[in-house]
């Protein structure tokens, strides 16, 4: 086929891991501008509340620690003990309410995100076809855009709760111990210091490992359609190889965002640990008496000791969620910018909704003077010539002319650059198109079939119209009746089950049953046996006998034979 | 559950050392976690009392403070090595199942084959294959080792402080976090699929929308698509939204098992300390590795809700697997393969033809630079019969001899490096000119450029910007007719003895069609051609012509 596609440059994906770090900071802003601004009312929400569940743990370690103490000098050891139980339970009741609460407002949240991204590629990208494969368009719709959820989920709760929690944790250590404060003062900010510098390799990580992924499902989807050619070759082997090849560079680049992780949030737990340990220590010494120092005059008790080790972890904890969530930030941002990337993609877009209409009124006429397509990478003038009424017109020129780009751009489906098409007495443009296309069929060159029945295949309409009057005409009964599940059958995706010329049959009566005043066919008698080809080409001289225009893209001279008019296409 | 522990059994046996020493560094990391915080408490604890009762001099405090500091890194360190080394084995046996899943897909016959859709078979080999991830990294390693931890804490609970305290953490945690996780699997088992479910059918459905938008559009149906896409979509989140809030309420359950456990161990402290029975430091122990313990449960609600999820995906994959290779031709090539490892490999007969072929009156046979057309009306078996010489699909057993063989009893790579076969709806891929055409082999640029001369396609190549310019899915870029010749000249650069073409010319014109024929017999003179032809058979390449009837 001529194809209205095009031999594309290298997809954007591959472009947008090697973006620069000033390109890759202007898109920070406008990754937030995008993801976050519409939901901060929520994630706001949820910030609070999860501030608020931090707030419990301090109360019920200062319940555990009064008991302790109670244990230590033997005053009131059951009634404290229950009593600190009780705070245990009840603390822990309301703290799983708040985060199940906050939990449900970041779910909304990240869904709402979601699922606008997902329905937006999802109504644009068969209008506007980018250069991405269909199955890299995929992999971005369900496996990369859910990497968004994590970054809305976690990183803003975490932000909140670090600007608060910390600083009110460390409060209450300075009350009771300003030397202990001040190793948490100490150990506490390196963590966002060295967060901050691992963020950049983790985000550029992210970035390698999502374009890994598109490349993978677009090399494998090929791959798949093409295997009976690669068995033929002899090059199944080697296909299984270059796969291998594609998923251990996966495996590579998952780990190496996996790596970065773990080592980062590793060293967060490293300053976490030494934290701890130096508190439990310190506080241990001066319960000893061998540290006289840290307090504001009397020394440490039990009680205050027991409450400053139980408090000291959740001190840092915030602070590690946040290096956590850190890495979720920078993937999401890497599937922000892969987004815009394919937002700015160079697109083919189609004339008109592809939405029901009603025929276009009038009588049939269609008119090309000067119209030059709008292929992306160059532009194709194509022949003029007019038909009105009834007519069978040949469109013939060597291989790679134009005569499949002619029917596309009859049909609207590529745009043009230049000239124009008249379409019944008016130009074919966004406002007519549909309603031109609801009075032609088209029988396309390349055999493709969906993943449907065979019923649903020929009746796309769904007008439960009899098939087998247009499969008589097409000479196509046999093929159906020959097929084990009939008109119930499912084809492969280039039609596997029946042969080529079967195929075209079948295509053909399609385009029969599809009704309309004008056929565009491209190569109907291609794949066919003279004898065949000879039904076939009776086929559309009956349709034109019966009034319809049909003009056929073919090389076959015993078509251009009995052709009315034949449009000769010069390259 | 049957499905979750052969796939855990064939992702643990992939790596088992790696796999070995990362589900023992998971079960460090839990204990010293819980040693950590036990000795922490009861540290403090004993050096208050020690305070308290004026004995502070004679208190060993450096044994505990370094344990507390080894504790404390050595978890770190632990922490890091388990992930790395679970994670790494895990990946690697997932990219192999992968390519397995792919290798098997290859080796189906021509039927199979040909019916295949790709859509389905990318969301089993990327989307099932994710899926898997899940079951020995966030069930078998947390749950196995969250029960070895309980059981060494329970027994070092018994002996350090009081089995009082050890039944109570014992008996608090297993079976409540049982019960939780139990409700979580059987609440989330359906949604968790679900979502799952719908979500391939989004991804099969978005790609079957996008390769035949051009029908879509043209039927004013692309609309309704969407829709019914949309629709699916909305499915899928529904599934997930109802999975989520049963994990969140599975999670705030844990978490209320940790509070219910930390405050019995306290209480039960509390008594044995009124009674006399312990001290106040030992007591704490109880207390500090109750709260510890959160870490061995709190995690596992993510790996239970996936459950249904990673179910799902694992019997997808396995009843994919033909289990002892049971379709068309596939066992036998699979003991010739075998046999491929002897050392004599098969040696063709001297003399004999290339291709050798009967059937009842009729016969065919070539020699090398020997050429035949083989014609007959639509459905009379042309392409079957190339495939079965091509050894695609099951033949007579006494009908096809290839170099004095029947090609099923070729070892596969053997086989196809004598018999190439370009099939009548030949595909091209992404990637560049070069990239389709060495998708066998590796080949010179002086080799592409003489193969792509020879199917009078090199001006036009040279044109659009030489072998790098770039090709869309499935080819798109290039005309049928130039698609046509490129996969011609990719089999040319072959070098095959035997070559099978179905409808070589269709989609060309006559001019073209003629320099097509002539310059393969050119590029190709040692080589045996077998073109099945609608038109065109008396075309003076073709020393024989072949009829079959309907």
């Amino acid at each position: 086929m001529d194809s209205p596609e095009r031999p594309t440059a290298a997809p954007p994906e591959r472009g947008a891991s090697e973006r620069d770090a000033s390109e890759g900071r202007a898109s920070e802003r406008d990754a937030r501008a995008r993801i976050i601004a519409p939901v901060r009312a929520e994630l706001r929400r949820a910030g609070l509340l999860a501030v608020l569940a931090g707030m419990i743990w301090p109360l019920q370690a200062a319940a555990i620690a009064w008991a302790i103490a109670g244990w230590a000098t033997g005053t009131d050891v059951l009634a404290r003990s229950l009593a600190a139980a009780l705070a245990i339970g009840i603390g822990g009741l309301v703290r799983a309410g708040l985060e199940h609460r906050s939990g449900r407002l970041l779910f909304e949240a990240a869904d709402r995100t979601i699922a606008r991204e997902r329905q937006a590629l999802l109504l644009r990208e068969a209008r506007a076809r980018a250069p991405e494969g269909s199955a890299a368009v995929a992999a971005l719709a369900l496996q990369k855009l859910p990497l968004l959820q994590p970054w809305i989920t976690r990183y803003h709760v975490a932000m909140t709760r670090v600007a608060v929690l910390p600083a009110l944790l460390l409060l209450l250590t300075v009350s009771i111990s300003w030397a202990i404060g001040l190793v948490l003062l100490v150990a506490g900010p390196l963590i966002p210091v060295f967060m901050a510098l691992v963020g950049m390799a983790a985000e550029a990580a992210s970035r390698r490992q999502l374009a890994e992924i598109g490349t993978m499902n677009d090399m494998l989807m090929d791959r798949l359609s093409a295997l009976l050619d690669i068995r033929l070759l002899g090059a199944a082997d080697r296909a299984a190889q270059d796969f291998s090849a594609r998923a251990e560079a996966l495996r590579e680049r998952t780990m190496a965002v996996l790596r970065i992780a773990f080592l980062s949030s590793t060293v967060m737990e490293l300053f976490s640990a030494i934290g701890v340990a130096m508190v439990a220590v310190f506080v241990g010494f001066s319960l000893l008496g061998e540290i006289g120092f840290g307090t504001w005059g009397a020394p440490l008790t039990l009680g205050e000791g027991v409450f400053l080790l139980l408090i000291a972890p959740e001190f840092f904890q915030p602070l590690r969620d946040l290096a956590a969530a850190w890495h979720d930030r920078a993937a999401g941002q890497a599937v922000v910018a892969e987004l815009e990337a394919f937002d700015r993609a160079e697109r083919v877009t189609v004339v008109g909704q592809g939405e029901p209409a009603a025929p276009l009124a009038g009588p049939m006429s269609l008119e090309l003077s000067g119209a030059v397509a709008a292929l992306p990478a160059r532009a194709l003038p194509l022949p003029a010539f007019a038909v009105a009424g009834s007519a069978l017109i040949a469109l013939s020129g060597p291989s790679g002319a134009g005569k499949s780009t002619t029917l596309a751009a009859i049909a609207g489906l590529v745009p043009l650059a230049a000239g124009r098409i008249t379409v019944c007495g008016r130009p074919l443009g966004p406002s007519t198109a549909d309603a031109w296309r609801a009075r032609l069929a088209y029988m396309a060159q390349a055999p493709h079939f969906p993943d449907q029945m065979l019923a649903d295949y020929l009746d796309p309409l769904g007008e439960g119209a009899d098939p087998w009057h247009a499969l008589d005409l097409a000479r196509a009964r046999q093929v159906v009746e020959h097929l084990p599940a009939g008109l119930r059958t499912r084809l492969g995706e280039t039609g596997g089950g029946v042969s080529g010329g079967e195929a075209r049959r079948l295509m053909l009566a399609r385009a029969i049953l599809t009704g309309g005043d004008l056929l565009l066919a491209d190569e109907p008698t291609a794949d066919l046996d003279g004898e065949t080809a000879a039904m076939i080409i009776a086929a559309l001289r009956q349709l034109k006998a019966g009034g319809r225009t049909v003009i056929v893209a073919t090389h076959d001279p015993a078509l251009i034979a009995v052709a009315d008019r034949t449009v000769e296409i010069t390259p | 559950m049957t499905p979750l522990l052969r796939v855990a059994r064939l992702l643990v046996s992939a790596s088992p050392r790696a796999m070995a020493r990362g589900a023992a560094l998971t079960l460090v990391v839990l204990l010293m976690g819980a040693a950590l915080l036990g000795l922490s408490g009861w540290f403090i604890t004993a050096t208050g009392l020690a305070g308290l009762a004026g004995i502070g001099i004679a208190f060993d405090v450096f044994r505990p403070s370094a344990g507390v500091r080894l504790l404390a890194l050595g978890r770190t360190a632990a922490r890091y090595g388990e992930r790395v080394l679970t994670h790494d084995a895990t990946l690697r046996a997932l990219a192999a199942l992968r390519v397995d899943l792919l290798t098997r897909q290859a080796g189906l016959d021509a039927r199979a084959l040909a019916r295949l859709r790709g859509e389905a078979n990318l969301t089993r080999i990327v989307a099932d294959v994710d899926a898997l991830d899940g079951i020995v990294l966030r069930l078998l390693l947390p749950v196995l080792a969250g029960l070895a931890t309980h059981a060494v804490v329970f027994l070092a609970l018994g002996l350090l402080v009081d089995w009082l305290v050890a039944w109570l953490v014992l008996l608090g945690y297993l079976p409540l976090a049982a019960l939780v996780l139990r409700r979580l699997a059987r609440r989330g088992i359906a949604p968790s699929a679900a979502a799952e479910d719908r979500a391939q059918t989004l991804r099969r459905g978005l790609i079957d929308m996008l390769r035949d938008r051009e029908a879509l559009i043209l039927t004013g149906t692309l609309g309704a698509r969407e829709t019914a896409l949309l629709d699916v979509e909305r499915q899928a989140r529904a599934a997930a939204r109802e999975l989520d809030r049963s994990e969140r309420e599975a999670g705030a359950l844990l978490s209320l098992v940790v509070a219910l456990v930390a405050a019995l161990a306290l209480l039960a402290g509390g008594w044995l300390v009124q009674r006399g029975d312990v001290d106040a430091a030992a007591a704490a122990i109880g207390l500090f590795v109750a709260l510890a313990l959160a870490e061995t449960v709190l995690p596992l609600r993510r790996g239970f809700a996936e459950l249904g999820r990673m179910l799902g995906a694992a019997e997808r994959i396995l009843q994919d697997d033909p289990g002892p290779r049971a379709r068309g031709p596939a066992p036998d090539r699979d003991q010739d393969r075998d046999q491929d490892r002897d050392p004599a490999p098969p040696v063709p007969a001297a003399g004999a033809p290339l291709l050798d072929w009967r059937r009842g009156p009729l016969s065919l046979m070539l020699h090398a630079g020997e050429a035949a057309a083989l014609e007959g009306p639509s459905g009379a078996g042309k392409t079957t019969l190339l495939l079965r010489i091509a050894g695609m699909t099951d033949a007579p057993a006494d009908e096809i001899r290839v170099l004095g063989r029947p090609p099923l009893d070729w070892p596969e790579d053997l086989f196809r490096d004598i018999v190439t076969m370009v099939p009548q709806r030949s595909a091209l891929i992404a990637g560049s000119v070069r990239d389709n055409l060495t998708l066998a082999g590796p080949a010179t640029d002086t080799q592409i450029w003489a193969a792509l001369e020879a199917m009078d396609l090199a001006a036009a190549i040279d044109e659009r910007g030489g072998l790098g310019v770039r090709l869309g899915e499935r080819g798109a870029g290039l005309s049928g007719g130039q698609a046509r010749r490129l996969s011609l000249a990719r089999a040319i650069l072959r070098r095959p003895g035997l070559l099978l073409l179905d409808e070589p010319t269709e989609g060309l014109d006559e001019a073209t069609a003629e320099r097509v024929l002539a310059g393969l017999r050119r590029a190709l003179p040692e080589t045996a051609l077998l073109a099945a032809l609608h038109r065109g058979g008396e075309h003076p390449v073709f020393g024989q012509r072949l009829r079959l009837a309907r």
